[in-house]
């Protein structure tokens, strides 16, 4: 039987709840015994991102820390806290030292869920059923860290019911940004409003995004609109019956 | 000689001394010509694109093309390049016997700020953009294919280069090119692509093909 | 609009931004990345194409002083003379030098972003010579008295009723709200200009040090005038624009337009080596290269962010970057905007000017993915970034400490997993205080930024619990 750790992120773990049941009860249905080290917190990405090296490095240690105990791969709903550890986490630490090894070794097996589900568990239908018309957002990490284009795109194409509708400027970032919502909070509303205005042309009664943070904005976005269109994770949706 | 400027680049390279560097990286090949007719076509259809006027000529039909161009941009004045080929196509004698009034390539930028029409000949063609590219000299004023409102350029299929590196290899030396890929033009108000903001506002591409 | 900012305060200038700026911005933006999407689908190697084009700037870049050498050589050789400036100051006396000596009194400028940089055109008119811009674009800014709002099209952001306004008050003419006829009475002023004018000053996009050869790419024309009529002919030019030699132009060249406009080629792409060499082929008599470091060959001490230098200022950055798209180029405080002025700025002005320029961006990433030099922008957001907030072997850090101090108390917590599990439960507990039904419509400060634009939604934090009752029911 698989193992996979179950990376929550610190948004996931704040916001999300029942999107992590969901993954949980999802991967658990494809046959993956599912580890959970509750040492987990931030992956250290604000820091890292707004220049704070040296405290993203003390944050990424508490992470390499909670998920050495196990061998299994790592698995999180969100590309932006995966690409974290994948692609940043080597760079934080000194080629030639223990923890440069630990974190280029973690960073070899984690994976963003659905890249989870396409790529190494071969899975693109996990039997959901969600009759709505649904649109969705490219998210930036996501798309372009992680290099994501089509993974969630096929297993929303397998879901029964589902009638798909793209987005217009689907590849263009939220205004999210993590602490650039805060830093230039007019910036940040201008381009979540662009966002909001493309989803309430597309006639979707759903948006789809594989992100948190992006979730957490639109759907703020699409509540303050005063829209009825449901902002969700893709994770919710796939585990819709 | 002391130049504070490189003495400080070095320093910032970590350079105490002028080093001579590794070969540049290489380039991307040059295209590959197709057939003269097609490249011919590509051309003029490119020059098209760019809302110039193209067409295929023979010597015996520039008089009459002359007298359609006179006649649709209502050609007063004209200036032309002192070139064996332009001579040889006697293109001042025709335009005289049309009733317009010449001015020579050399006149000051003064006067052939007046002229309707400038005419030279390009050295090389690009198909794949259209491009005319001009070389300057004495016989080759470069405001002949500035000032005047309609610039005429006449060109042979033996200048026809197929990319940008046959062109270089041949001119690279050359004090002076220009290259010239459509009408002068300018979307600066309100995105509104408008044509002869500074140079000339049409543009003519007469390809000259032997009988 | 152009003297050096002192301090480019980014999120001041973004809180009130009049909506007419993005929308006409957006409106340049969006024409341009189809048009440029368009050119590349048309070039199957294009993307080898890109990897060339850097490689070859990072090698100009890594050889810098051979290839300026090189290049002073050969200008001189072809009967050109060159100038070194080590400052903005250095420059603008160089050519004010040039224009008394030569008893200049109009000079007529095709659109340059190195004498932006160092503010040219107030040394001039404070040395009572008149200096005008001849881009259309560039001389409405210039009446209208307002810096560029886009790269390529500087005058977006005005309307045609509001130029028409303008040259009907500047040049005392009844002007229509019509592009064509506004063309038309520009082409009329700039014309008898261009004839009269002693001086020409251009920039450069490309300096080949094979030949001492200065490329200058305009789509109206106005760059050939400038350097074909007046007698004098003034370059200046940043230090980064040199490039080896002839066969690196076969590059550059065809991923210029692309990028910048979506043409293949622009109308006009100029050669110039040298000054004329007979009388009656027109060009300039003397011509002088004004070659400008103004701080880059320090910029070069940093491995990572001079490659900023690779840059062709083809603008694509900025058309596809959502924050540009949403501020406009008045926002980056200087005269060049949108990504690439993110990264320029705080390297060419120091971070104390411009530390809030690396954080005015998402880490997008639509950048670099455009960039036709690949250059690694977002990277070089963030190791700006890390200047400002930690400082390093250039710079001390200008984060403002109380910043510093959430940053170093957020991370002691994140890295205790027990103080954070302990936040995760007090957390919910107090924000439920704010909560109304499934939002919080209102949140102290900091987070008061973040609800101010949108609502919360409600800390709930149950995972851990929910996992726990459910491995030790089972």
């Amino acid at each position: 039987m698989p193992q996979a750790q179950l990376f929550l992120t610190c948004l996931g773990d704040q916001f999300y709840t029942r999107t992590l049941q969901n993954m949980t009860l999802l991967l658990e249905r494809l046959g993956v015994e599912i580890v959970f080290p509750p040492e987990q917190t931030c992956c250290g990405q604000p820091h890292f991102n707004n220049g704070f090296e040296r405290e993203a490095r003390q944050v990424a240690r508490n992470f390499l820390r909670a998920f050495s105990r196990s061998e299994a791969p790592i698995v999180g709903p969100s590309g932006s806290c995966v690409s974290m550890v994948k692609h940043h986490y080597p760079e934080l630490f000194p080629p030639g030292t223990v923890e440069h090894e630990t974190a280029v070794e973690i960073a070899s097996r984690v994976y963003e869920f659905t890249e989870y589900l396409v790529h190494v568990l071969k899975v693109t239908d996990v039997g959901a059923v969600y009759p709505h018309k649904v649109t969705y957002h490219a998210s930036c990490h996501y798309l372009r860290e992680m290099g994501l284009k089509t993974e969630a795109k096929t297993l929303l194409n397998a879901v029964r019911g589902l009638e798909f509708i793209p987005l217009t400027e689907e590849e263009t970032c939220c205004g999210f940004g993590g602490a650039f919502t805060v830093t230039y909070p007019e910036v940040s509303r201008a381009m979540m409003e662009n966002k909001v205005r493309t989803i309430l042309a597309s006639g979707a009664d759903t948006v789809i995004t594989c992100e948190p943070g992006c979730l957490m904005n639109i759907a703020g976005g699409l509540h303050k609109a005063g829209s009825s269109i449901r902002a969700m994770h893709i994770i919710d949706l796939l585990a819709s019956k | 000689m002391n130049n504070p400027v490189l003495e400080n680049i070095r320093r910032s390279l970590g350079r105490t001394a002028p080093t001579s560097p590794s070969p540049r990286p290489a380039i991307y090949p040059p295209r590959q010509a197709e057939s003269t007719e097609a490249e011919i076509v590509r051309s003029l259809e490119e020059v098209r694109k760019l809302s110039g006027v193209a067409q295929t000529i023979h010597a015996d039909t520039v008089p009459d093309a002359l007298k359609t161009l006179v006649a649709e941009q209502n050609i007063k004045k004209a200036t032309a390049w002192n070139t064996p080929n332009l001579q040889q196509l006697q293109i001042t004698h025709h335009l005289a016997s049309l009733g317009v009034e010449l001015v020579s390539p050399n006149a000051g930028k003064h006067d052939l700020a007046l002229c309707d029409l400038g005419i030279t000949e390009a050295d090389y063609l690009l198909p794949e953009t259209g491009t005319l590219v001009l070389k300057s000299s004495a016989e080759k004023p470069r405001a002949v294919s500035l000032l005047p409102r309609v610039h005429l350029a006449i060109v042979r299929p033996g200048q026809l280069r197929p990319d940008l590196h046959q062109v270089f290899d041949e001119a690279r030396h050359d004090p002076y090119l220009v290259f010239i890929t459509g009408p002068s033009r300018t979307a600066d108000i309100e995105l509104t692509v408008t044509l002869g903001v500074h140079g000339p506002k049409s543009l003519y591409v007469w390809m000259l093909e032997e009988v | 609009m152009s003297e050096t900012p002192t301090y480019i305060g980014f999120e001041t200038y973004t809180e009130h931004i009049p909506p007419s700026i993005p929308a006409a911005v957006q409106q340049a933006t969006g024409r341009f990345v189809g048009g440029r999407a368009a050119r590349v689908a048309e070039l199957p190697h294009f993307e080898q194409l890109r990897q060339i084009a850097s490689d070859i700037r990072l090698h100009t870049i890594e050889n810098l002083d051979f290839y300026l050498e090189r290049l002073a050589e050969q200008v001189t050789a072809a009967g050109g003379h060159v100038h070194w400036a080590a400052t903005a100051e250095d420059a603008r006396q160089i050519v004010l030098d040039l224009a008394r000596r030569h008893n200049v009194h109009l000079v007529v400028k095709s659109k340059s972003m190195a004498t932006e940089e160092i503010a040219l055109n107030h040394a001039l008119e404070a040395a009572g010579i008149e200096a005008l811009e001849t881009d259309l674009g560039e001389y409405i800014i210039q009446l209208a008295g307002t810096g560029p709002s886009h790269i390529i099209v500087p005058a977006v952001h005005l309307t045609k009723e509001e130029i028409a306004a303008i040259f009907s008050e500047k040049l005392g003419i009844e002007a229509p709200a019509d592009p064509v006829e506004l063309t038309r009475i520009a082409r009329q002023v700039l014309r008898e200009k261009f004839l009269r004018a002693e001086m020409g000053i251009s920039g450069a996009n490309f300096l080949v040090a094979e030949t001492g050869t200065l490329v200058m790419v305009t789509n109206e024309g106005n760059g050939r005038m400038c350097t074909t009529l007046p007698d004098l002919h003034v370059a200046v030019v940043g230090i980064d624009k040199v490039i080896p030699d002839w066969d690196s132009l076969t590059v550059f060249l065809k991923l210029l337009a692309r990028s910048a406009t979506g043409q293949k080629l622009s109308t006009y792409t100029q050669f110039i080596t040298g000054p004329r060499r007979a009388e009656s082929e027109f060009g300039p008599r003397e011509f002088h290269l004004v070659l400008l470091d103004n701080g880059r060959s320090n910029v070069l001490r940093d491995p990572l962010g001079r490659q900023v230098f690779k840059c062709i200022r083809c603008g694509a950055c900025a058309n596809v970057c959502p924050v540009y798209k949403n501020v406009g180029g008045f926002a980056y405080g200087w005269f060049i905007s949108g990504p690439i002025g993110a990264i320029f700025a705080p390297q060419m002005l120091g971070t104390p000017v411009a530390r809030e320029l690396p954080y005015a961006s998402t880490l997008c990433g639509a950048c670099a993915e455009v960039c036709p030099v690949k250059i690694p922008i977002p990277a070089i957001l963030r190791h700006l970034r890390r200047r400002v907030a930690e400082g390093d072997s250039l710079a001390p850090a200008t984060m403002p400490a109380p910043i510093r101090a959430v940053a170093k108390l957020s991370a002691f917590a994140l890295a205790q997993h027990w103080i954070y599990r302990l936040g995760a439960r007090i957390l919910p507990l107090v924000m439920s205080i704010f909560r109304r039904g499934d939002w919080i419509p209102s949140a102290p400060y900091p987070l008061s930024r973040w609800t101010k634009a949108r609502p919360l939604p409600p800390f709930t934090a149950g995972f851990r619990q929910w996992w726990q009752k459910r491995k030790t029911g089972l």
